[in-house]
């Protein structure tokens, strides 16, 4: 970190003298008649700064952003490759093992089974028939192979440490451990395993731990860690000196430096664009890709997991097994998203649109001049407050009042309460937008409707609503795409059950509160339950893009017919 | 000579009706407007008495003597010595000292229950940063437990005392004590106890009959088993309680009850049992005085109305911390703490330090990377683009990635910044940059709004003078659509700034004991954000960081407003009309 | 009787007791005194006094800003939809004050119908465009009764034969002539007393204005009826009387042959022989 810090320092100084140069060269190739030179000197100066200092900083950015990764991968290579005997070593134990082959026996027998169940599970479900046993039976499976698993990790433990003492007690006995050790591990403890080795090496934060192999991991990426360091930091420097000196050579007197420049900074200007598709082009294919992972994992049923009726991702036990039947059924996350968005929309249109119409028609510009402010802020509070007020204030107010009239089964975390709050929140989108296309609806309209003798209600809800009608279906659909996304409100205030459910009183989950609890539950990133997270954001995606491009088409429509 | 027009007839015929359906409409309007303002107050309102109880907290200040072979183990003074002392060890001596007739092991596990231990490492700091203080007595400040706390605040448990003039006698023998008054004082607590309980009874009763019930009309026979045995459990709990209301049995006081405590000076006793005359009972000393025995006229009640059970704090426990409030060792002061201090698993030392940090280090990324890119897009969208299909590709492509959901954002995140690219997950670093390419179309809008809003003349006039496009643009264009530039940015800023859901994605909510370093290193420290801390905090379990979570929102919605007003102000002081 | 019924019943009634060609004079319809109208602090009209005879065609001209769509707009009180305009003096229809308290402005405007410069047909269907003002001021009883009044109105604005198979389309599909017919037939649908054109003809080609002159011509017979033109052709045409209005004041009133052959002030006469505006 240091030394690039440094380098940087000396780049920025390198990039001043770059312009200083430039100009200098300028006046000396116009031989003291400045006029006489293309551009003005200064941007002979820009120029040159430009090629000494922008090709070095992305060099050294790139060396940030990769390096560590780099190094990570280098040195840990280098230790597996160290470990080779004692990984072939683990690998013959493992075959040999008596345990291990009568678990892995009994697993097999399990899985056939549990196949068996699925598919005598899915057949009594195509004709209606009685599933609760074959759920429940295939639950007792399921909890049974789990603990099988359990028992071939201690087992892959107790084999894998009576190795690992095998290696000698010296440094390269340290490091084919380390390179054994990290072999054997997940994706996240490998993570963990790099953290705490560069902890101990570079005193990057505090280890979690401290090993003898940990030291050892350390120490190899130590001499990696110095080439990249210096060998970037050398690299940088030379490009940026090689980039001076070529092209203060190239400075002449019709040298047009200027339309370079320009020419430079236009294309800079077109990538900044093109980062908005590059951004959605990430969106989509990570989530593309992530979802096919996810698809193959459970074996390409996509249409159960578009039409099931059952989410539980739990139950799935790991990646390399066959997906559970069921357990990946969307339509309750998709029930509750519309439960909770409908009753939002049934609080944030009549609110907004009201608000929108007594604002742009009735309400004194005194008046105006405090509410639509007002309205605003409720745009611009955190949703994590309304998340905040939902749970401690709206839910158990909404819990309290349906006890007190009859329903005794009322919970805190219920789509009512979640989604009235959410509607709150949407009031502004709705009557700001609505407000805007009322104030597009023409002059000349309303005076038509008041010449008549309409009231001025009736100008309203006669000739100016239906007008606008296009543009506040836009509108709406708009605030349906955003209650859609919302996050924080229903992680916090909708509960987490995956209830099929059309009763605004139960607890209910939506798409979005399942990825935050798929991602933030479990770290194990390659298991099915992780990567359903990316196929329900790729609904999200689809359904919000959607309902944005329908909108956006809506309320263009509508502008063409009004200007 | 006014004469009646016919339309005219025919028109107020209908008119009182139109009238009437006009005020009814203005009505929803205003009606619509209001519920708004009110929803906005109750926000507000709610989280602000919420927050109330977070500003102020319980401190103790006890003399600590900081003996030698407790904080200093190998007696040279040396730091690491010093840091391996137990200070906890010379808190609990001190707290002992307070106490001296509390003994045994669960005794002194209450007494200490009453703060964290992890204060005992800012002693430990004191006594590193001046080793001259071993060996001497300081006054160390530290704050009560949180339960504790929100017990002195009256905010958990509900209690009265009532000064008695009567003779009353005690007897202590070891843990037990017998007591015995000259008239039937313990009377009327009794009864009233006694119809609490008689009033649950008929509850249960009523319980049963209802599952009883609904248990016959169903069918389902799972369901139907259900209900049986709940309206056996509650069966069972009626004959428990009519038991112990047998007249002429004594009145025996569990946890589910209110707690009766007879106080006479320093001396505490809570009643187990009432005989039924009212005038004798037994009961568990809670803290005894070593001075004193035998028969009073001067002592009190103390009822405490919440059951034991109920509560996160024991009887002793409360004795304690009012008797150290009595002793002027306890005061209710303002909550530092929760500013200076990072996050913590104790409520009382949590604090927002920590998750500020965050805040500012993400959004220093995400204005480095938003505002510049979204700018320099927004630029060449507006004044460079060909008019083709490919502007126009991105142009539809940046509206819709304005109403991409946020979570999607720390979706991408996730998936590219931290598995592909191997960035460190948690980090101001990755917050900023998620952060950034949510914003960058809310920045790039607006300040193409700005950009079309400086008169084409403008341009016309530089390009008049044989200026580059370029140059037209930066040095004409640029300056007079800045203003509006740096507002639009700021209300996008303002939103990330309140963004909670795409940092959940990138593992920022973790949980950060120790605040980022504020400087360069802390971009790739782990550490959260304002809105990501006042979440964690609304999924604890402790009551207590309710108030600390409503705290918190309020200190970031104080972010929010500077944040706005800063675009309020720009917006004034650059604000130009052509 | 219903209201429609009634409405017939009276229309007939008042042509009689309103209109006396015999002495070939009028009775008054509009009076003014003193009109002035401000927006905020800029006067647009001041002191305009004025006698509007019943079932006649008055024409307003005078130079562009002059006023003259502020003093229209003040007759039937569409002034009030605009936040900062004042309007003071009094209007007198039939002799009743119009600025008065108790006048319901949705009443008056019943009986003071309006057509604007660009037709602004309601995006309803054609049918649903006329039938917009008897149906909100429950003119007619029943269906039948409503298809009736859409049919005369259409009839006498000259519309029918062209609209009368595309009935359910919305108004706004018509050409611009027709639109403007669909306007003045939405205005008489309500058999409103007097109609106020605000230059009707502008937006339009000389065949539909001729059109719109033929139906102002008919439209006499029953209504009073008030337009701005700035043609003084148009005027010459169509009005029994006309008003040259300058600067915020009514210049000169009278007999539209009298202003045209011999007017008696300088600024009509330049303003006629187009020497301004
Ligand atoms: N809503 C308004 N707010 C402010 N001033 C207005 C408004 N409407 C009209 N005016 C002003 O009042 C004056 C008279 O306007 P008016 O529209 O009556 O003129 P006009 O004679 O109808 O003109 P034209 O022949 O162009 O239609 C003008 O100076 C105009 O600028
Ligand atoms: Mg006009």
């Amino acid at each position: 970190m240091q030394i690039s810090v440094y380098v940087a320092l000396a780049l920025l100084v390198l990039t001043a003298i770059g312009y200083l140069v430039g100009r200098r060269q300028a006046f000396v190739a116009a031989a003291g008649r400045p006029s006489e030179l293309h551009s003005l000197p200064s941007y002979y100066g820009y120029y040159l700064a430009l090629w000494t200092g922008v090709p070095a900083l992305i060099l050294l950015a790139l060396y940030g952003l990769t390096g560590t990764s780099l190094v990570n991968t280098l040195a840990m290579g280098e230790l597996e490759r160290e470990a080779a005997p004692l990984i072939r070593a683990y690998d013959t134990q493992l075959a040999q093992d008596p345990d291990l082959s009568r678990l892995n026996d009994a697993i097999a027998q399990l899985e056939a089974d549990a196949q068996v169940a699925r598919s005598e599970l899915d057949k009594a479900r195509r004709d209606g028939g009685e599933v609760a046993a074959y759920q429940r039976s295939l639950g007792d499976l399921t909890v049974e192979l789990n603990r099988l698993q359990g028992e071939i990790s201690q087992v892959q433990d107790r084999i894998a440490a009576s190795i690992a003492v095998r290696a000698p007690d010296n440094l390269a006995g340290d490091r084919a451990r380390a390179g054994f050790e990290y072999w054997r591990a997940t994706p996240d403890r490998r993570d963990l395993f790099l953290t705490d080795a560069r902890a101990l090496a570079f005193g990057e934060g505090f280890a979690s731990r401290n090993s003898s192999a940990l030291i050892a991991a350390g120490d190899a990426m130590r001499p990696w860690d110095e080439m990249f360091r210096w060998s970037s930091a050398g690299l940088a420097m030379a490009m940026a000196l090689g980039g001076l000196t070529w092209m203060r050579r190239q400075i002449t007197v019709t040298f047009r430096a200027r339309n370079r420049l320009e020419g430079v900074v236009s294309f800079a200007l077109f990538a900044m664009s093109g980062i908005a598709i590059l951004t959605t082009l990430g969106i989509v294919l990570s989530l593309l890709f992530e979802s096919i992972r996810f698809f193959a994992a459970i074996d390409w049923r996509i249409h159960e997991f578009l039409f099931g009726l059952q989410w539980s991702p739990q139950i799935a036990i790991r990646a390399d097994q066959v997906g559970q039947t069921g357990a990946f059924g969307a339509v309750p996350l998709f029930a509750g998203t519309a439960l909770i968005t409908l009753v939002a929309m049934c609080v944030a249109v009549p609110v907004g649109l009201f608000a929108a119409i007594y604002l742009s028609e009735y309400a004194s510009s005194r008046f105006r001049a405090i509410a639509k402010p007002v309205l605003e802020i409720l745009a611009g509070v955190p949703t994590v407050v309304y998340g905040f007020f939902a749970l401690l204030t709206v839910g158990p107010f909404i819990r309290d009042a349906a006890v007190l009239l009859g329903y005794e089964d009322a919970v805190t975390q219920s789509a009512l309460s979640a989604g009235l709050v959410m509607g709150i929140m949407i009031i502004p989108f709705v009557s700001s937008l609505s407000d805007d296309v009322i104030n597009a609806v023409p002059q000349s309209l309303r005076d038509g409707a008041y010449a008549m003798g309409a009231t001025k209600s009736e100008a309203v809800r006669h000739v100016v609503l239906p007008a606008a009608l296009p543009g506040i279906v836009g509108a709406i659909l708009l605030a349906v795409s955003r209650a859609i996304g919302e996050t924080m409100i229903v992680v916090m205030a909708a509960g987490q059950g995956a209830n099929l459910t059309a009763n605004p009183l139960e607890s209910v989950t939506t798409i979005t509160v399942q990825i935050v609890m798929l991602i933030t539950g479990d770290q194990e990133f390659e298991s099915a339950k992780t990567l359903s997270a990316f196929a329900l954001a790729l609904v999200l995606f689809a359904l919000t893009l959607f309902l944005n491009i329908a909108a956006l088409r809506v309320v263009e429509r509508f502008r063409e017919r009004y200007e | 000579m006014s004469k009646l027009a016919p339309i005219r007839d025919a028109v107020m015929e209908r008119l009182p009706q139109r009238h009437r359906a006009e005020q009814r409409f203005q009505a929803y309007g205003l009606t619509a407007i209001t519920l708004a303002v009110l929803f906005l107050t109750l926000l507000v309102g709610s989280i602000l008495t919420q927050s109330l109880a977070a500003f102020t907290a319980h401190r103790l200040t006890l003399p600590v003597t900081l003996e030698r072979e407790l904080v200093d183990p190998r007696g040279d003074g040396s730091e690491a010595s010093l840091r391996r002392g137990s200070y906890n060890a010379a808190l609990q001596a001190a707290l002992r000292d307070q106490f001296p007739t509390v003994h045994g092991v669960g005794e002194l596990r209450e007494l200490f229950g009453i703060y964290s231990a992890i204060n005992a490492s800012r002693l430990l700091t004191d006594v590193v940063n001046n080793p001259d203080l071993v060996g001497q007595s300081v006054d160390f400040e530290f704050p009560i437990s949180d339960d504790a706390d929100r017990y002195l605040k009256g905010a958990s448990v509900s209690e009265r005392q009532i000064d008695m003039n009567a003779s009353l006698s005690i007897e202590i023998a070891g843990n037990v004590a017998r007591l015995e008054a000259q008239e039937a004082v313990l009377a009327p607590f009794a009864d009233r106890l006694r119809q609490v309980m008689a009033d649950r009874a008929n509850r249960y009763a009523a319980a049963a009959e209802a599952a009883l019930a609904s248990a016959r009309q169903t069918i389902d026979p799972d369901e139907r088993e259900i209900l049986e045995a709940e309206a056996q459990r509650a069966q069972m709990r009626v004959q428990q309680l009519n038991e112990r209301l047998r007249p002429g049995a004594d009145f025996l006081l569990g946890p589910r009850e209110p707690s009766l405590l007879v106080r006479a000076g320093d001396t505490i006793v809570r009643l187990t049992s009432i005989t039924s005359g009212g005038r004798e009972a037994t009961g568990e000393v809670l803290l005894a005085d070593q001075a004193w025995s035998g028969s009073v006229t001067r002592w009190s009640f103390w009822e405490i109305e919440t059951p034991a059970a109920t509560r996160l704090i024991t009887d002793r426990q409360m004795v304690f911390v009012r008797l150290l409030e009595e002793r002027g060792l306890v005061r209710n002061a303002f909550n530092a703490l929760l500013f200076t201090n990072a996050d913590s698993r104790e409520p009382e030392l949590a604090g927002v330090r920590g998750a500020l940090i965050g805040t500012i280090l993400t959004m220093v990324i995400t204005i480095f990377l938003a505002v510049p890119v979204g700018v320099g897009a927004a630029i060449y969208l507006e004044e460079f683009a060909p008019r083709n299909r490919l502007t126009r590709l991105i142009e539809v492509n940046i509206n819709n990635l304005a109403a991409v959901p946020s979570i999607v954002f720390g979706l991408l995140g996730l998936a590219v910044f931290i598995n592909a690219f191997g960035l460190p997950r948690s980090t101001p670093l990755l917050g900023g940059m998620v952060l950034a390419l949510m914003t960058l179309p809310t920045v790039i809008i607006s300040s193409r709004a700005a950009l079309k809003a400086v008169p084409p003349s403008i341009r016309e006039a530089a390009l008049g003078v044989g200026a580059s496009r370029t140059q037209a643009v930066f040095h004409h264009v640029l300056p007079l659509a800045m203003p509006g530039m740096l507002t639009g940015s700021i209300i996008g800023l303002a939103q990330a700034l309140g963004e909670t859901a795409p940092l959940l994605m990138i593992g920022m909510v973790a949980f950060v004991a120790d605040a980022p370093n504020f400087g360069f290193t802390g971009f790739t420290d782990p550490s959260t954000v304002m809105p990501v801390q006042i979440f964690i905090w609304s999924t604890s379990a402790e009551r207590a960081f309710e108030a600390r979570t409503a705290a918190a929102i309020l200190v970031l919605l104080v972010l929010m407003v500077l944040f706005n007003a800063v675009a309020i102000y720009l917006r004034r002081k650059y604000e130009r009309r052509w | 009787m219903t209201a429609y019924e009634k409405l017939q019943a009276g229309a007939s009634v008042r042509q009689e007791t309103l209109y006396h060609p015999v002495e070939g004079s009028y009775t008054t319809k509009v009076a003014t005194k003193n009109v002035t109208v401000h927006y905020g602090d800029k006067s647009a009209l001041n002191g305009v006094s004025i006698e509007i005879p019943a079932c006649t065609v008055t024409s307003f001209i005078g130079p562009s800003g002059c006023g003259k769509s502020t003093f229209l707009r003040s007759i039937n009180r569409m002034n009030d939809t605009i936040d900062n305009a004042r309007v003071s003096g009094s209007i007198l229809i039939d002799g009743e004050e119009v600025n008065d308290r108790n006048v319901d402005p949705v009443v008056l405007r019943a009986r003071v119908g309006m057509v604007f410069q660009k037709p602004n047909p309601f995006p309803k269907t054609i049918y649903e465009n006329v039938a917009y003002g008897p149906r909100i001021h429950g003119l007619a009883a029943d269906k039948d009764q409503l298809d009736a009044i859409v049919e005369t109105s259409l009839r006498k604005a000259g519309l029918w034969d062209e609209v009368a198979d595309r009935l359910d389309q919305p108004g706004t599909s018509l050409s611009g002539g027709q639109q403007q017919r669909l306007v003045i037939a939405r205005a008489i649908a309500v058999n409103p007393e007097v109609i106020l054109m605000d230059e009707p003809c502008s937006a339009l080609d000389p065949i539909a204005t001729a059109r719109i002159e033929e139906l102002i011509d008919e439209l006499r017979e029953n209504y009073t009826l008030i337009i701005v033109t700035h043609s003084m052709a148009q005027a010459a045409r169509v009005s029994q009387m006309t008003a040259f209005f300058h600067l915020g004041s009514l210049v000169e009133y009278g007999p539209t042959e009298e202003i045209f052959t011999n007017p008696r002030d300088q600024r009509t006469q330049d303003y006629i022989t187009g020497r301004f505006g």
